[in-house]
């Protein structure tokens, strides 16, 4: 797969510890809710890579779109699983997934005038001076990213993109996961989508230097019905979303296909 | 609050190994694995029916990960996001461990199935596998074992040597996680944070100062006794919020010093009431707006263990399964959740604060 793809086409000393650990009460978290089966509404289901927690993105598109039922997946596996097992009626996520799922894109998110993001590279400034140059070869390092196509699809995107086949990586499930790779030394580096970075950088101590890579290109969110009977209602309300929530999901406008 | 090992299995305080031998009925039917698409009713520590996972169906020729798990819901959720990731190139075989099962059994599983790679959940089932490699090694000395990696146990790091050919993912979040996190959300700043530990978490509390450090956090740090007194606590909390003035609180999971509701009110609640600087916690019950303490908890999240644990399989394949060459990691992938009605009147929120706090409570 190329990487520029195209929004379209010892057991005393632990009872010495004894450490409480969290699983007396886990928290409910991850699990989409369900909406009702007698529901009439429409459903979308959304997976994004955002830098914004599943659970606050749902409550922002449910808010904003009454006549719909919207499940915000935060997980690549339980997205596709959830597609084969609940059959949305319309589905939110990057173009490749869509292709994926075989569904056509209605409408592609547009970002300053274009249907697609660029990946940066972001290593720890000490990782970079070590390298010796400010383009240093990552063959043989391990790169962190977001799953976004599951294991094979995103280490041969991962590899196009960093621009050597001998690169080994590191999938996380969520954005925020990417910061824990460099300050335990987990990952030599990460791939980033250029709207997740400011946050990023923001959240951070850490001297990082971002570097734009000329074949890692995504394509923003688009939407996919796949249900003619509820296109009617699912495209004009995903249209008509106001700008922060548009906002969340990293576009500024809808182009429509 | 009960020990990593209590409460996943549900099982007292007496030690692992004689409540086993105590629950080891000679009768008792041997170990139940889920192969193929069978499913076994299995009984949990309390007696209650637990519905056994379900395996994917075998394919041919492909190598097989062995899961030696409790059946709690915890432990099925990092299992289903590990096996969602690993089926496309495993099969995988469940091996429910309940307080009836014995290292033999596991033993048995394990000389039946021939798994090229054993995960391992939670202390008691590492100390069913650590009683089966001793018992093998009695016999043969010369045994060799799969690897195994262990996941949701305490203190990976003490259990290590006593194991052949294992790793692992440590189950404690580290405080450098999330302090960054609380950092992240609220207006006030998180550059000094307090810790007390008692001495047997010096070690941890060593790495914990190092990785902080990479976040420019320091960590003020007061040892107490093993006992952990009340009054002790007390006294190393007023050093901490008076004499250092630190910024904010990381209390650590230790059964100690969160060993009851009225010892909380009486150390912690006592000391922080009229404190005003946040309190990370480890435990989501701690944070609750109706009886403030904690303002920001921060646990694992399983469905990225799995995926984490997915990945070290995949990584072990791909080194000739040297597991005893891997290091012990950290673990990635957190969630969080927060008293932002204490946050926001003490501490302050930032703009964008509820869109990166997995479960805000108000």
């Amino acid at each position: 797969m190329p990487a520029r793809v195209p929004p379209r086409p010892r057991r005393r000393a632990i009872v010495r510890a004894g450490l409480a650990l969290a699983l007396v009460a886990a928290l409910p978290l991850g699990v989409p809710s369900r909406a009702a089966a007698d529901d009439p509404r429409p459903t979308v289901f959304v997976f994004l890579q955002v830098d914004v927690k599943s659970s606050a993105l749902e409550q922002a598109l449910q808010k904003e779109m009454p006549g719909l039922i919207v499940t915000v997946f935060g997980r690549l596996r339980d997205f596709q699983d959830s597609i084969v097992s609940r059959n949305p009626d319309a589905i939110v996520a990057i173009a490749p997934l869509l292709e994926q799922a075989q569904a056509k894109p209605a409408l592609l998110g547009v970002r300053g005038g274009k249907e697609w993001e660029p990946y940066l590279l972001v290593m720890t400034g000490a990782a970079a001076a070590a390298s010796g140059t400010t383009r240093p070869s990552l063959a043989g390092k391990t790169v962190g990213i977001v799953d976004l196509l599951g294991r094979d699809g995103t280490q041969t995107f991962a590899a196009a993109a960093v621009g050597t086949p001998d690169v080994k990586i590191k999938r996380v499930a969520k954005i925020e996961d990417l910061l824990p790779l460099l300050e335990f030394s987990a990952a030599d580096a990460v791939l980033i989508p250029s709207s997740a970075i400011k946050r990023f950088t923001e959240r951070t101590r850490l001297a990082l230097a971002v570097r734009e890579l000329p074949n890692a290109r995504v394509g923003l969110p688009a939407v996919a019905v796949r249900n003619e009977k509820s296109r009617a209602l699912v495209v004009p309300a995903i249209q008509k979303l106001d700008v922060e929530t548009r906002s969340l999901l990293g576009i500024d406008s809808w182009s429509a296909h | 609050m009960r020990s990593a090992s209590s409460s996943m299995s549900g099982r007292s305080s007496m030690s692992g190994r004689s409540r086993r031998r105590a629950l080891r009925p000679a009768a008792l039917c041997a170990l139940a694995v889920v192969l193929g698409c069978a499913s076994t009713a299995m009984r949990g520590a309390d007696g209650t029916p637990v519905d056994a996972p379900l395996d994917p169906a075998a394919r041919a020729g492909a190598p097989l990960v062995l899961v030696a798990m409790p059946p709690s819901l915890s432990f099925q959720d990092v299992r289903r996001s590990l096996v969602n990731e690993i089926q496309r190139d495993f099969n995988v075989a469940t091996v429910t461990v309940t307080p009836s099962v014995t290292a033999d059994d596991l033993g048995a599983a394990i000389k039946r199935l021939a798994p090229a790679c054993i995960v391992l959940m939670n202390n008691d089932t590492v100390g069913l596998y650590r009683e089966y490699q001793r018992s093998r090694q009695l016999s043969d000395p010369g045994a060799a074992f799969p690897p195994s990696v262990i996941v949701m146990a305490s203190f990976i790091d003490e259990l290590r040597p006593a194991l052949l050919n294992a790793t692992g993912i440590a189950y404690e979040v580290p405080g450098v996680a999330a302090l960054v996190d609380l950092r992240s959300v609220i207006q006030a700043p998180v550059h000094r944070v307090g810790v007390i530990y008692r001495p047997s978490f010096r070690q941890f509390i060593g790495r914990q100062r190092e990785l902080a450090e990479k976040e420019q956090i320091e960590l003020v740090t007061v040892e107490v006794g093993e006992g952990a007194y009340a009054d002790r606590l007390r006294s190393a909390l007023h050093v901490l919020l008076v004499g250092q003035r630190v910024d904010a609180i990381w209390m650590i999971n230790d059964n100690e010093l969160i060993k009851s509701s009225e010892y909380l009110d009486q150390t912690w609640r006592a000391e922080l009431s009229h404190a005003r600087v946040p309190v990370v916690v480890g435990v989501p019950n701690l944070v609750n707006p109706r009886s403030p303490l904690g303002t920001f908890a921060v646990v694992p999240d399983h469905g990225g263990l799995g995926l984490q644990a997915a990945n070290l399989i995949f990584d072990l394949a791909e080194n000739g399964w040297r597991a005893d060459q891997h290091p012990i990691e950290l673990p990635i992938s957190i969630n969080t959740l927060a008293d932002v009605r204490q946050a926001r009147a003490q501490f302050g929120l930032r703009d964008d604060a509820l869109q990166h706090i997995d479960r805000p409570l108000e």
